[in-house]
């Protein structure tokens, strides 16, 4: 477990340490093809039964195998994807070669930090990690900083917004800290595992202030409305690949913290308690970003408030809860990370293209680059939730859940804002993919000149990517089935 | 030495300090003296660390209120006041609202503390009021971060926030083991950093380290 967290600082170090872009870019892809295979045997394993080491820090279980294995997929796919984007912004000179090194070192960095998040045992540590998450992924958005100054106002957002925030998370921590001394006399515990076994014995009422503290800190990196605010600045305004992976992953490895918080909980103050601030919080989340969404101008905001919604949803999915609400929700994580990392990978590509992330400028994306075109579809039409795909499928079990408990009034909320986004998404992408070509911003020639061999290793990963989006859409594989169901099981929901 | 400590109940003079200094914070005008109250906070807090692990004879508690003083107490006030020198504006802190009308609300926030935490968590420490007097500095971290205009002055509220949070954590778990003490205060300090590396990037680009002009991103 120690070599899965020592890879990406080494490969950090060594891309850091290189000079030349090519080998750089070849080093990083290599560091992450290391850390998936090195990853698939632990991952396995930890899906069978948990395993701790190093004194009881780190511990994984079926939960953070299931997490680390999208934390490494996406890796893997943004990594590769990422030798494209750089060379691109390399050519056109919106980076240096500083710039590319510093690029790929917090690469693995933000990878490293992320993998820290799922693999600790100890709260404190996740919290520490989860913090460290955001210092690395500010410099990441901010990277290209003379030349943006709209990324250093992202980046300037996102530090401070959830830095404030996740400072109350720790203060939730430190309350579970003393909320423990009463139960077990001396010392107190941050351990997951003993804080586990005491749950049901801890004082409710401390432990309700915890969790609101808790679930406010980790919602402001979780992407919870009303404490978004940062969330739509960055995610447009980094890189892509980063993009991919804010929405993708990070976004989850802050809900894996709540998750995680909901079951040492919920023993003791009733899951009342949990699930319903949980609802709430996640049709907050649903409607406003609905709104937003349908008065979007900006493509890229666009999908990062389309994240926010289906952070909304996955919110629904475990405040709902029971065994199916849950089930539904971890599935919607793995299917909101394919589906929207896809989509970010095609966006830089359109925003290469057409020099412009104004939804009005682009027209016609379908017949000047078909394939491009077709797998944006794919990407829009699997987020838009329609029938098919992959989220149609998790969606329509978190309704069932929903539906099983007789919550109507969620289920009416959770269907309008669903729909009204089904527009908003949809109205959007037929519009930038269909039609005309637009003369003005669609620079044919120049990307007929270098249609090079990480271009079409960008656009391999992005096929299998939408491979698995129709496929997951048909039918949920049994090692994923039986990997969700096993995370159900180490939750303790019934 | 130790019954001195109790009969002049001296960890409540001295976390009175600590939000003395905040309070103060909310009404200062030049941006250096801000810097010197966060660090005389610090600095409170550090000796409030180092009396209690007298009292209490632990060791990790020494070692924390060492690390407390060298990382809080000496070395964010350089790196501050460094950014302070090189940003070479106005050094007014320029508030959205009035000092009086500052000093008012956050004299409103203690008091809203006092009397909603009356009934909820008791430490059963030394003192009652440090965990009141702990969310208090939080809560008027977060207000001037609200209300202040220059970014330096966010971050310091910020410091400010985090003081009160260690202090709050100290408070309720008596000090946590040190090696998560050490990982809180680098994560701390990193981003203190990079929040200064970014000050100085927004005055280069916006001519300026004022947030209003960071208005850009909307809706």
């Amino acid at each position: 477990m120690i070599a899965i967290l020592l890879i990406p600082v080494i490969t950090a170090i060594i891309c850091f340490a290189l000079k030349n872009h090519k080998l750089i870019s070849y080093m990083s892809l290599i560091g992450v093809i290391i850390l998936a295979v090195f990853s698939v045997p632990i991952i396995t394993s930890s899906v069978s039964s948990p395993i701790i080491s190093l004194n009881s820090i780190l511990y994984m279980d079926a939960l953070s195998g299931y997490i680390m294995a999208l934390v490494i997929l996406l890796s893997l796919a943004s990594g590769g994807y990422s030798i494209g984007y750089i060379e691109h912004e390399l050519k056109i000179g919106l980076i240096d070669i500083t710039g590319v090194r510093r690029y790929y070192a917090l690469f693995h960095l933000f990878i490293f930090t992320m993998l820290l998040v799922v693999v600790t045992n100890n709260l404190t540590v996740m919290w520490i990690a989860i913090e460290a998450t955001t210092i690395v992924s500010a410099l990441l958005i901010g990277l290209g900083f003379t030349k943006r100054p709209m990324a250093i106002e992202a980046a300037w957002k996102y530090i401070i917004l959830c830095t404030v925030g996740i400072t109350f998370a720790l203060l939730g921590i430190f309350i579970t800290y003393y909320a423990s001394t009463a139960v077990l006399g001396t010392g107190g515990a941050l351990n997951w595992t003993t804080l586990k076994s005491i749950a049901s014995r801890l004082n409710p009422a401390t432990m309700k202030l915890a969790f609101i503290f808790v679930l406010l800190g980790y919602g402001t990196k979780a992407g919870l409305a009303p404490v978004h605010n940062w969330l739509p600045d960055a995610h447009s305004e980094a890189p892509s690949p980063i993009s991919a992976l804010l929405s993708g992953i990070l976004l989850n490895t802050a809900f894996y913290g709540i998750i995680r918080f909901v079951s040492i909980v919920e023993p003791s103050t009733g899951s009342n308690f949990t699930g319903n601030l949980l609802i709430l919080f996640g049709l907050v989340s649903m409607g406003i970003s609905s709104i937003f969404i349908l008065v979007q101008e900006n493509y890229k905001r666009l999908l990062a408030y389309s994240s926010i919604e289906h952070m909304g949803i996955i919110s629904l999915g475990i405040g709902i809860g029971g065994v199916i609400g849950i089930y539904g929700a971890l599935l919607h994580i793995l299917n909101h990370a394919i589906s929207k990392s896809l989509m970010f990978f095609s966006s830089g590509r359109i925003q290469a293209h057409y020099g412009s992330t104004k939804i009005e400028n682009i027209t016609g994306v379908l017949s000047s680059m078909p394939l491009l075109g077709t797998l944006t579809f794919i990407g829009a039409l699997s987020l838009a939730g329609t029938p098919p795909f992959n989220i149609f499928l998790s969606e329509f079990t978190i309704l069932k859940a929903g539906v099983d408990k007789g919550l109507w009034v969620v289920v009416g909320l959770f269907l309008l804002f669903a729909v009204i986004v089904f527009y908003g998404m949809l109205s959007v992408f037929v519009k930038m993919l269909f039609g005309v070509r637009n003369a003005e911003y669609d620079n044919q020639k120049i990307v007929k000149a270098h249609y090079t061999g990480s271009d079409i290793f960008s656009y391999t990963i992005m096929v299998i990517m939408a491979i698995c989006i129709i496929s997951l859409g048909l039918t949920v594989p049994d090692f994923i089935d039986g990997t969700i169901r096993e995370c159900i099981n180490v939750l303790g929901v019934r | 030495m130790k019954n001195w400590i109790q009969a002049f109940s001296v960890i409540d003079f001295i976390s009175v300090g600590i939000l003395l200094a905040a309070v103060a914070m909310t009404a200062l005008r030049r941006i250096e003296s801000c810097v010197r109250a966060y660090t005389l906070n610090s600095w409170l807090l550090s000796l409030l660390i180092g009396i209690v692990a007298f009292m209490i004879g632990e060791t990790h508690l020494y070692i924390a209120a060492a690390v407390t003083l060298l990382s809080k107490g000496i070395a964010i006030p350089i790196f501050l006041r460094r950014i302070v020198r090189q940003m070479k504006i106005t050094h007014d802190v320029e508030p959205y609202i009035s000092n009086a009308l500052s000093l008012t609300i956050s004299g409103i926030l203690v008091a809203v503390v006092y009397a909603s935490l009356k009934e909820g968590i008791f430490v059963a420490g030394f003192s009652k009021n440090v965990l009141q007097i702990s969310i208090a500095v939080i809560l008027i971290g977060l207000f001037i971060m609200i209300t202040r205009r220059k970014a330096i002055i966010q971050v310091i509220g910020l410091l400010f926030m985090e003081n009160g949070l260690f202090l709050a954590g100290f408070s309720l778990t008596f000090g946590m083991p040190a090696i998560i003490e050490l990982g809180i205060l680098f994560d701390m300090l990193m981003g203190v950093i990079i929040l200064g590396m970014f000050i100085i990037q927004i005055r280069r680009a916006f001519a300026s380290a004022d947030l209003d002009k960071l208005t850009v991103l909307k809706g």
